[in-house]
């Protein structure tokens, strides 16, 4: 059962680095997922696990062997490419057992590792059907299939759904998470897609441009993210910028351009007159009688509830849930604020400006 | 008023019929200007078999010259395509796979046989390998090879390399690496992802390759006829194109009806290549290549050390012993003192003629070829559409020899063109105008449509699209068209000697020097024609690669 | 500004049917989505719109008037494709001028609206850049200022956002929408994401097939589907195959466990086989009252919601809750399953059985 670890790998060309300094230990029968933005270095990383790439500097080790300079085929990793990569001109039978053939199994084996594979993943009944003739998900079934029969402990997933539509991806998520987990195998899964990430992971690493912004397991990032871009990035977040005004033992006080005043839980490393963003995700907030006075400039349903969107005072766009039975407010309509002061966080604000803060590309 | 009249184009091409009739009248050009010519003698021989029966085909003493030269030809385009191929699938693979220092020189070596006229090629070759009887022989030269046969087989092998490099690494490019790496992921070794992955995958550039180095092969007059003067040979050995230009210029069957000779030896040189052409299409289409079993073991070790490295070595070398360094050859000819009293003259006429005709030639394809490939590109759900994609490359498979005899034919005996110079001129626009086809409708194809359509529905009409968003995007396409064009017409032979022995183009100067033992002119002559050529193909390369990489 | 009427459109690509008489009604300044699965036929509607397709039978009306033949140039209905399909070889300033110069405007008129459209897509300062040296987000928004900027009184939208990262998509499905509406432009915009959907349109049109199966705003297509195709696909549903007991104040099924469920009232006969529909936002998973016992699977933390398995009588439902409710459930819990009646919908049983009419691909 493999461990792996990253030590220092950094992955450089020319004068760009696509990743640097990664250090990372993914443990055996984790689903670990690579969150990040288009061009955060996330492929980059997978490449030098997978070994399509050897790294510039830093080492892969995986179960304590130095795999640095082992080439792909002796790795014993399956990967799922974004592009599905089915061989077009074999069947799907042919194409699953590709692998166990590679292994220097004899046709029979191979053949009863792919039967039994693509069983597990229902696609038995399309085996002597080529990739083309297939839908998009099923074709992504089978290369998972094809993955894992070549005996890999080891799932490298770059990608897997971004080909696919979205209500597929939906369906196939669950599912994929559900078959890694009978076979208990380790799996490394790249993707942009916060929600895909969210629902799929034990454990998430978030990266921005070549380096890890911060790991840990979809609850924790969602509701204590270390990092405003984190904040931003997992999940939707009201930010609004505003200046400590006051603290005592147990809230601090953050005042809002408009002069309101904020009550905010915990936070205590922060000092008055520090400027700082108060990040509360929109189901932490509520209407009240009195509080950050706001205007509603848009309603949306959203299927399990209404999403209003306001404009604050304070200058700031902030967005609240309410529950679907609940008459929605009319546009236009004055409503007062408040924030679940548990959870409300605080960050530092940031030299560059929040926009550039939690820019996506 | 200009803007006026690209304005009135403009709401013209809004206008459904008459977009309908205006590709009708492009397609109908291309039939009756390009293809019926080309095929004429067909009809011809039809028409008037009773005759051709009487005066060829009863007659064994020519018909056993015919058959000789024609096998000679299919014998000879089978071996050179099948050693390309051994020798250009690891090139390819060179260019398309790997990153290297130099690779863009490397580019542009295997590209350099394509802009030398074959007329110039067919010296040098004889001069190096061959054993000359007259030509003086410059410092240098290997004269080992006394075999007509093998001689012009490495002759052949020269200027089919690039079309079988260029072809597969255009197929190989398309092969998404992906497919490999999967396959290197499920524990294949390099060697076996690639024979049972992409090698399967590839069979779509193996055809190309093989249709378009087998028909050059074919059709290749001027190097072959000129290698066999220099060699003495050029009228005992033939190939089916030689034996024609042979004819031409009088150098066989002093008494025959030559033209009935030579309306047999097209007739079968034109119905054997179609054939040929289509039965390779239908093997090559169908033999698969044996993937199903796999070796992991001994493949594995082949993958790695010394093997693949050697690989790449024999290629190298092959590229620089076989190809470039027998092709620039001839420049060992300054080393050759120069005879004293040289006349210029004679060459600037033909360098001037040459120029005129490739000129208006270009100028032709370009303004008829791009409407046609325009149509094909863009309306490949019509079936007109698609019998037009097929029926443009009968003019590529057909010996040029054939084409121009054939065209000739076709006009004259219909009274409609006799002035020399129109001829020749017709006659390379039938065989240039399918390159500038294939090369605008193969670029046309690659851009998305969408660019087109979010003009329309921004406003545009149909020909203002073309002018403002699709011409700027394929440009270097229409422009590398256009240079393919024009050099292959500066270095055709055969079409022009099957026209006429007196159309005053360099090639044929070149012969006639030869023919008249003139060999240092000859020499300096072809020079001349190669540095012409090699200002066209850089300027090409400069266009392709400026413009390269805009969408 | 423009009434758009589809009416009975066919279109047929030798065997595959991509529109069979598709019927849709547009109303002026109407923020219209599309939404399907991949080959429903949503891209052919739109091409046909924009006069790129002709259509083999049918009627199109712009305003009353018989668009059918009319040639793409002479509709004013801008399209903006999946791909951007930005002219490489002009600048943005050059895209974006594209359409005001070719409808022959004066130089300046048309400079100023085109400096106008850039400010609104926050790219006056990339003028001059190619588009090849633009981000995604940034080509995307460009070519919506060229649709925009042509004066057309319809947009085409084709799947505008698919080539962008999920976060991203997020960000700019609101500025689209705001920019469309800031304009007054009537718009059609086709997707497959029915989240997209549901935040941008005014009214969702479902697909499939070549058919608009269901028509409505956001709530009547996510809260009362027409057919089980549309309850799955707009929002996850869980569904039960039974018998109609009763019709009364609710309806009353037998399902294929035994069991008596309650739905919405319908108008189907008592003993007829049905389907009843129940969206996984609106599964209540309880200690007490409910319809059935199960046992928890497996729970994901996936952000607003949890989605929590649930194993009952052998079969899979799913639920999702809210987000405060994670502490509540674990792996192993008995649980009751219940929804409220009027949240669940019953259909009769598709001649073609449950799985085909579900069908993704």
């Amino acid at each position: 059962m493999p461990r792996i670890t990253l030590n220092k790998v950094t992955m450089r060309f020319g004068d760009i680095y696509a990743v640097r300094d990664i250090d990372l230990v993914i443990k055996d029968g984790e689903y670990l997922t690579i969150l990040g933005p288009s061009g955060c270095g996330k492929t980059s990383l997978i490449k030098v696990i997978s070994g399509l790439w050897i790294p510039t500097e830093g080492s892969v080790t995986i179960d304590g062997e130095d795999v640095t300079d082992v080439p792909i085929e002796d790795r014993h990793v399956g990967y799922v490419f974004q592009n599905i990569a089915l061989f077009p001109h074999m069947k799907v039978a042919k194409n699953v057992s590709f692998g166990p053939r590679m292994q220097g199994r004899t046709k029979e084996e191979s053949k009863e590792t792919a039967d039994k594979f693509l069983k597990l993943v229902n696609m038995l009944d399309r085996l002597d059907m080529f990739p083309g003739e297939l839908s998009g998900g099923e074709q992504q079934k089978v290369a998972i299939a094809r993955a894992m029969a070549s005996g890999a402990r080891l799932l490298l997933l770059d990608e897997p759904l971004s080909a696919l539509d979205a209500r597929v991806r939906m369906d196939l998520r669950y599912e994929i998470r559900r078959l890694v987990k009978e076979l208990g195998i380790t799996v490394i899964h790249v993707t942009h897609d916060q929600d895909e990430a969210m629902s799929v992971s034990d454990r998430i690493v978030v990266m921005r441009n070549g380096s890890i912004v911060e790991s840990d397991s979809p609850m924790k990032l969602y509701r204590r993210p270390n990092n405003l871009f984190t904040a931003y990035f997992i999940g939707e977040t009201n930010l609004m910028e505003g200046m400590v005004s006051d603290k005592d033992d147990r809230n601090i006080l953050v005042k809002l351009r408009d002069g309101t005043d904020i009550k905010v839980g915990g936070n205590r490393q922060f000092n008055i007159n520090d400027a700082v963003v108060l990040s509360v995700r929109p189901e932490y907030v509520y209407t009240a009688k009195e509080g950050l006075s706001a205007k509603v400039v848009q309603v949306i349903y959203m299927g399990s509830y209404w999403r209003v969107v306001t404009r604050a005072k304070s200058e700031d766009k902030v967005e609240y849930n309410i529950p679907k039975h609940h008459e929605p407010p009319a546009i236009g309509q004055d409503v007062e604020l408040v924030f679940n002061r548990k959870m409300s966080i605080v960050y530092r604000r940031p030299k560059e400006g929040i926009a550039e803060a939690v820019r996506l590309e | 008023m200009p803007m006026s009249l690209t304005k009135r184009i403009d709401d013209l091409s809004s206008r459904r019929d008459i977009r309908s009739g205006w590709f009708g009248i492009i397609t109908l050009f291309f039939l009756a200007f390009i293809i019926l010519p080309t095929v004429y003698v067909l009809i011809f021989g039809i028409m008037d078999f009773q005759n051709l029966s009487n005066m060829v085909l009863d007659d064994p003493e020519v018909m056993s010259l015919v058959w000789g030269a024609v096998f000679t030809s299919f014998s000879l385009a089978l071996i050179v395509t099948i050693i390309d191929l051994i020798v250009g699938i690891p090139m390819a693979w060179i260019m398309v796979r790997k990153q290297f220092r130099g690779k863009k020189l490397l580019d542009t070596l295997i590209d350099m046989p394509l802009a030398f006229p074959t007329a110039a090629l067919g010296f040098s070759i004889g001069i190096f390998w061959g054993l000359p009887v007259e030509a003086p022989v410059p410092p240098g030269a290997l004269g080992i090879v006394a075999s007509p046969y093998i001689l012009i087989m490495l002759l052949h092998i020269i200027f089919t390399y690039p079309y079988m490099v260029r072809s597969l690494s255009a197929i190989l490019e398309q092969i998404d690496q992906s497919y490999e790496e999967a396959g290197m992921t499920l524990g294949a070794s390099r060697m076996t992802a690639a024979r049972t992955i992409t090698l399967p995958l590839f069979r779509a550039g193996l055809i190309t390759g093989f249709i378009l180095c087998f028909a050059r092969s074919l059709s290749e007059t001027g190097g072959t006829f000129i290698a066999l003067i220099t060699v003495g040979q050029a009228d005992k050995f033939f190939t089916g194109p030689t034996l024609i230009a042979a004819l031409k210029n009088d150098l066989v069957l002093g008494t025959t009806d030559v033209e009935a000779v030579l309306a047999v030896v097209s007739i079968i040189l034109i119905i054997t290549a179609i054939i040929f052409l289509l039965i390779i299409k239908f093997v090559l289409g169908r033999v698969g290549v044996p993937f199903d079993k796999v070796w992991p073991r001994w493949e594995r070790v082949l993958s790695r050390g010394a093997v693949p490295k050697a690989k790449d070595v024999v290629s190298f070398v092959w590229l620089f012993a076989i190809v470039i360094i027998p092709s620039f050859f001839i420049f060992a000819y300054l080393l050759v003192p120069s005879p004293a009293d040289m006349d210029w003259s004679g060459l600037l006429d033909a360098l001037a003629y040459s120029f005129m005709v490739a000129g208006v030639v270009t100028l032709a394809d370009i303004v008829l070829g791009v409407p046609l490939a325009l149509y094909i590109a863009r309306h490949k759900d019509k079936k007109l559409a698609q019998a037009v994609d097929s029926l443009v490359n009968i003019p590529l498979i057909v010996p040029t020899t054939a084409l121009g005899f054939s065209l000739a034919l076709f006009w004259t005996t219909q009274g409609l063109v006799t002035n020399l110079t129109v001829l020749v001129i017709m006659a390379h626009i039938a065989f240039t105008y399918p390159l500038v086809v294939r090369n605008v409708a193969g670029a046309v194809m690659e851009v998305d449509p969408s660019y087109e359509e979010a003009a329309r529905t921004l406003g545009a009409k149909p020909f203002a699209t073309f002018r403002t968003v699709l011409f700027p995007i394929v440009r270097s396409a229409v422009l590398a068209g256009a240079i393919l064009a024009f050099t292959r017409s500066l270095g055709e032979t055969g079409a022009t000697v099957a026209v006429s022995p007196d159309a005053n183009t360099v090639p044929v100067y070149i012969i006639g020097l030869m023919n008249t033992g003139d060999y240092y002119l000859a020499a300096v002559s072809a020079m001349v024609l190669i540095m012409v050529s090699f200002v066209f193909m850089f300027g090409l390369r400069y266009v392709i690669r400026r413009e390269g990489g805009t969408y | 500004m423009t009434v758009v009427e589809l009416k009975g459109l066919s279109k047929r690509y030798g065997k595959t049917i991509a529109a069979d008489g598709m019927d849709l009604r547009v109303e002026e300044g109407e923020y219209i989505c599309i939404l399907g699965p991949t080959g429903a036929g949503k891209t052919t509607a739109l091409k046909m719109i924009a006069g790129l397709i002709d259509p083999d039978s049918g009627k199109i009306l712009f305003d009353g008037k018989d668009y059918t033949r009319v040639e793409p140039e002479a509709r004013e209905a801008a399209l903006l494709s999946q791909v951007y399909s930005l002219f490489p070889h002009l600048d943005v300033n050059g895209n974006v001028i594209y359409g005001p110069r070719i409808r022959g405007w004066e130089f300046q008129q048309a400079q100023d609206i085109v400096d106008n459209m850039l400010e609104m897509v926050h790219l006056n300062r990339r003028k001059d850049a190619l588009p090849r040296e633009l981000s995604g987000g940034m080509q995307q928004r460009t070519a919506l200022a060229r649709a925009l900027a042509s004066g057309s009184k319809v947009i085409l939208l084709d799947e505008p956002l698919r080539a962008l990262d999920a976060r991203l998509r997020i960000e700019l499905r609101r500025e689209i929408r705001s920019l469309v509406k800031a304009l007054g432009i009537t718009a059609i915009h086709v997707t497959h994401d029915q989240e997209e959907a549901m935040v941008i349109a005014d009214r969702v049109a479902v697909m499939r097939y070549g058919k608009v199966v269901q028509v409505g705003t956001p709530k009547e297509v996510f809260d009362t589907p027409v057919s089980p195709f549309v309850a799955n696909f707009v929002g996850q549903s869980n569904f039960f195959k039974g018998r109609l007991v009763s019709n009364g104040d609710y309806t009353v099924v037998e399902n294929d466990m035994g069991i008596n469920v309650k739905a919405r009232p319908c108008q189907l006969p008592v003993g007829s086989e049905v389907i009843v529909a129940i969206k996984v936002g609106n599964t209540q998973l309880r200690t007490e009252e409910g319809f059935f016992l199960g046992r928890v699977e497996r729970i994901l933390y996936e952000g607003v919601t949890i989605h929590i398995d649930v194993m009952a009588n052998g079969k899979l439902f799913s639920a999702k809750l809210p987000n405060r409710k994670y502490e509540e459930f674990s792996p192993g819990d008995e649980v009751v399953v219940g929804w409220s009646p009027d949240e669940a919908t019953v259909f009769p049983m598709p001649e073609q059985g449950l799985e085909e009419e579900l069908r993704l691909e």
